[in-house]
């Protein structure tokens, strides 16, 4: 992947509050006790 | 000296989708067989550099490009058409049959190093795919597996 000159470079240090990584969605809790009383 | 960001780097790339035993997964374009995993950051490993990578002066790190139309043409010199393919000289050409190409913006981070058409980084994960030679069902069970917005072309 050609993406430039290397006499261009410049070094950046990006250092996310949080990863940019998708993590699964808790469980919702039922509302309501599913088992019958 | 370095600059410093909170912000991750949003770029633009190509993986080839491959079928990797029970599942479809996104493959480097470049580097074969080498998956990137779900639900975790993809990390760069150079065989000189170990970890280190990317290095500055080196060609180690994970690459994207600055703009949508730069790895679209990439796809076209990959295709092996001319850069104008099709009546309308955006129009992508098209994919062996059973062969899909993933399109897409990537989140770049750690130490990433800038280029005037791209950038070579530390750690990556796909931001948003659109499959080129993909159907419905591929882009629903990419969007499960990455956790990510993934539309068919």
């Amino acid at each position: 992947m050609d993406i430039g000159a290397p006499e261009t470079e410049r070094e950046i240090e990006v250092t996310p509050q949080e990863e940019p990584v998708p993590t699964p969605a808790p469980a919702e809790n039922p509302a309501e006790d599913p088992v019958p009383a | 000296m370095s600059d410093a960001t909170t912000e991750p780097i949003v770029g633009w790339r190509l993986w080839h989708v491959r079928r990797h035993e029970d599942a479809y997964r996104l493959e480097s374009f470049t580097w074969h067989h080498v998956s990137w995993p779900a639900r975790r950051r993809f990390e760069a490993r150079c065989s000189t550099h170990g970890g280190a990578a990317p290095v500055q002066g080196h060609e180690c790190g994970i690459y994207a490009f600055t703009t949508r139309q730069l790895a679209e043409d990439l796809l076209r010199r990959y295709t092996g058409v001319r850069q104008h393919y099709g009546r309308r000289n955006n129009e992508l050409p098209p994919l062996r049959l059973g062969c899909p190409i993933a399109l897409g913006r990537v989140s770049l981070w750690g130490r990433v190093v800038a280029r005037e058409n791209g950038f070579r980084a530390q750690y990556a994960y796909p931001y948003e795919l659109f499959l080129i030679g993909g159907d419905d069902d591929l882009a629903r069970e990419l969007r499960c597996l990455y956790a990510v917005d993934v539309s068919a072309g």
